[in-house]
């Protein structure tokens, strides 16, 4: 994408109308969903593309009929515990994988990586069973404990760590570095950036999680903001933009965590793809 | 789908989100619980035979205790947790009566734990440990057999035998919805059973009367052309093909009231179900004329039903309307809070006509299914606890709680003497749209037949017809898809019936 490129005259007119129709495809559903939450109940069905009335009640009441403020808790505390454990996890493992020797390591890494073949779903149900026994069943550990370590995670460092050079681990025995030390001092500030994507994507999938705190939390207290929302969902029929309402607010926060790391996002990204 | 806790699973999972409101129908039992064990006939004295066991008999004896004087001596307040799935204003008139529960005494004290909808909370009972259920937990009429199954509760008839508590007002049919294998496991709340909703404006508009709805499925026919033809409104019925509506719940009830067997062995009362009938001749007729109301532009199929209102959203469309709908009487309540805050333009709540469900083809057959839910009482091996979560219950099914219940909901109450008090006397007086949920079950007859199918699986098979009449709606062969639906169904339950042998 260099600039010297950058389209000119009609070839860059229907390049942005193109980028324009699809943006306005994608933008459609968030314009009719802040335009609901921004109505009054009864004038939503009147016009439901046009801003014809304006309330911030509708969103003061998903805050509040919806305790969004305590969701939004617990979706943050689970989403940076899951985050940071699975970057420590990560690191941990994908340093074995790349920098120690130890028999079987190629099977071992192979076993890790088959782990990735298996969705959610089908664990579901033993985990819950597990969850369950272990009395874990509406606490910030059944939430977090089975997605501390993850094979992504795991595989996506160890690709970085093998770009480091030899040398470099060498160079640094020299002067006297252990395997933590090389770690701490040279092996995780070059993968920087793909630390932070990993973190990243840990975060937004994490805080997206619908299915496993559905099933793990019974008490009210409990819910993160995704199933919170779902009560806001099967709430009152005459109600129908609460839960537009109550969308919004949910995605506010993940939209500022998004706006501020993007870069970091994008550069982790490449600097993972092309390296080497 | 060999388990039947992992095909419970999938198949929640495949149509967990369809489900948000809907109240259900389906099984019951022919027989009463008189004075505990005895298997009475039902009190209204028609032919019913007395209920036999579905599975092996489970005589009351062998079942956890219920000691209601436990009660008693206790001197610390009890903490009671009690899954529903209730939600929107039904969950607030529940909240509004555990308040008043709470506020009432000091040795219980109720804290109600919403767990999304029906099909939710059963979930996460079946699944969940006994350590980690609650004390008490709502439970939908088609969930009779399984929960019976878990061997997890205090039957409530343990209770009412223990405190000698009085039953003699209660619609037997709602009763007897939840005794099987001579025990009554639990104790109906929330009853409801499918109305005709129609727009008294469009039936003026097409020339009918507006008092006199459709009681069948011929007038429904000749009344949606009327509407039709006249340019009243787009479509005369509005369809949908939800497990807990139109895909499966109606069938039950439409099957039941022509006094047709839903499944074999006495839909399931004298021993348990090895085939279902509804690829019968009956249900092939009853298909291909819902088809040929559809396919003549007559009746509007809006699907699946995911939001458990779009049945009735469609006689609110502003550009294609329908005139009439088939939903649960639960939802009554709602519509009118709905209509009255203004939210659809150009209908007011007096232009809402509710009319007994229609009948199949020409048919004069009233009454219906009890549909809604039922209180259980989990097991903790604590008579103290037990004793509570009795105490509870029988607060919310006292005459006046029925009353108050009933009148902000459009359940229909679950005892005779709850019409004579508080709000629902008034409202039944001065809305008689509420009532009609409540005449339909009084005349509906008592045989195996009339009472509704008791199935293992039966939210299983449900989801099997709702495939199947989607098909049909769509414009499919009516007895294939039948007929495939009925095949898998019928291996479900001979699945349920051996892992649960």
């Amino acid at each position: 994408m260099a600039l010297d490129t950058a389209p000119k005259g009609w070839r860059s007119f229907a390049r942005y109308s193109m980028l324009t129709i699809v943006a306005l495809f994608i933008l459609f559903p968030v314009y009719t969903t802040v335009i609901a939450a921004l109505k009054p109940g009864n004038k939503v069905l009147d016009n439901p593309l046009l801003p014809n009335a304006f309330t911030l009640d509708v969103l003061k009441n998903a805050w509040t009929e919806g305790r969004l403020g305590r969701y939004l808790m617990n979706t943050t505390v689970v989403a940076l515990i899951i985050t940071s454990v699975q970057l420590m996890t990560s690191i941990a493992s994908a340093y074995a994988f790349s920098f120690l020797k130890f028999p079987l390591k190629r099977l071992v890494f192979g076993i890790f990586l088959s782990t990735l073949l298996v969705p959610l779903e089908v664990t579901l149900v033993i985990n819950r069973r597990t969850i369950d026994s272990l009395g874990w069943l509406n606490s910030f550990q059944g939430l977090t404990v089975p997605f501390i370590a993850t094979a992504f995670g795991t595989f996506l460092l160890r690709q970085v760590f093998m770009q480091i050079p030899p040398d470099l681990r060498e160079a640094a025995q020299m002067d006297g570095l252990g395997h933590w030390g090389f770690m701490k001092e040279v092996a995780i500030p070059l993968v920087r950036p793909t630390l932070g994507a990993l973190g990243l994507f840990s975060f937004l999938a994490s805080w997206n999680q619908y299915l496993w705190p559905s099933l793990i939390t019974t008490e009210d207290d409990m819910n993160t903001v995704q199933t919170g929302l779902r009560h806001l969902a099967s709430s009152d029929l005459d109600k129908p933009n609460l839960i537009m309402a109550g969308t919004i607010i949910a995605a506010v926060p993940i939209l500022i965590v998004l706006v501020v790391f993007q870069k970091q996002l994008v550069r982790g990204l490449t600097a993972g793809a092309v390296k080497g | 789908m060999k388990t039947p806790n992992k095909s419970r699973f999938l198949l929640a999972g495949l149509t967990a989100s369809a489900l948000l409101f809907a109240s259900c129908g389906g099984g019951g039992s022919s027989s009463i619980v008189d004075s505990g064990n005895t298997e009475a006939p039902a009190t209204d004295g028609s032919s019913a035979p007395t209920a036999a066991p579905t599975t092996v008999a489970t005589p009351l004896a062998s079942l956890p205790p219920c000691d209601t004087t436990a009660l008693d001596s206790v001197t610390e307040t009890i903490d009671i947790t009690f899954w529903h799935g209730m939600n929107g204003d039904l969950e607030d008139a529940l909240t509004a009566l555990t308040a008043e529960y709470n506020a009432s005494q000091t040795k219980v004290n109720v804290s109600l734990e919403n767990q999304g909808g029906y099909e939710q909370t059963l979930d996460k009972y079946l699944q969940s440990s006994q350590d980690s259920r609650p004390e008490m937990v709502q439970a939908p009429e088609y969930a009779v057999q399984v929960m019976g199954d878990t061997d997890s509760n205090v039957p409530v008839g343990a209770c009412i035998e223990s405190a000698a508590y009085d039953t003699s007002d209660f619609l037997p049919k709602a009763l007897n919805q939840y005794f099987t294998e001579g025990v009554q496991w639990s104790m109906p709340f929330n009853v409801s059973d499918p109305v005709l909703y129609y727009n008294k404006k469009v039936f003026e508009a097409a020339g009918l009367d507006p008092n006199k709805p459709p009681t069948n499925m011929a007038e429904v026919r000749t009344m949606s052309q009327a509407i039709v033809d006249s340019g009243a409104a787009a479509f005369g019925l509005s369809l949908d093909t939800g497990a807990d509506s139109g895909g499966g719940w109606f069938l039950e009830q439409w099957f039941a009231k022509l006094g047709e067997l839903y499944s074999d062995n006495d839909n399931g009362r004298l021993a348990p179900s090895t085939k279902v009938n509804f690829d019968s001749q009956v249900g092939i007729d009853l298909l291909t004329d819902l088809q040929s109301l559809v396919n003549d532009g007559l009746a509007y199929n809006v699907g699946d039903n995911a939001s458990g209102q779009d049945a009735l959203l469609k006689l609110a469309d502003p550009e294609s309307a329908a005139a009439m709908t088939i939903s649960t009487s639960a939802a009554l309540g709602t519509v009118l809070t709905t209509v009255q805050g203004g939210l659809i333009p150009g209908i007011t709540t007096d232009d809402i006509g509710v009319g007994p469900m229609p009948a199949p083809g020409d048919a004069d057959a009233p009454g219906a299914i009890v549909g809604g839910a039922s209180l259980w009482i989990v097991n903790h091996d604590d008579p103290a606890k037990a004793a509570a979560v009795w105490d509870f219950i029988s607060f919310l099914i006292t005459a006046e709680s029925q009353s108050t219940w009933a009148a902000a909901t459009g359940y229909v109450p679950v005892r005779s003497s709850a019409l004579e008090v508080g709000a629902i006397a008034e409202k039944y007086t001065t809305d008689p749209r509420f009532k009609v949920a409540y005449d339909q079950l009084l005349q509906a007859a008592d045989s195996p037949a009339s009472l509704g199918a008791i199935l293992g699986p039966q939210r299983e098979i449900r989801t099997l017809s709702a495939r199947a009449i989607a098909t049909v709606l769509q414009g499919g062969d009516v007895a294939a898809a039948l007929t495939d639906a009925a095949t898998q169904a019928n291996a479900l339950l001979s699945a349920y019936i051996a892992a649960n042998q």
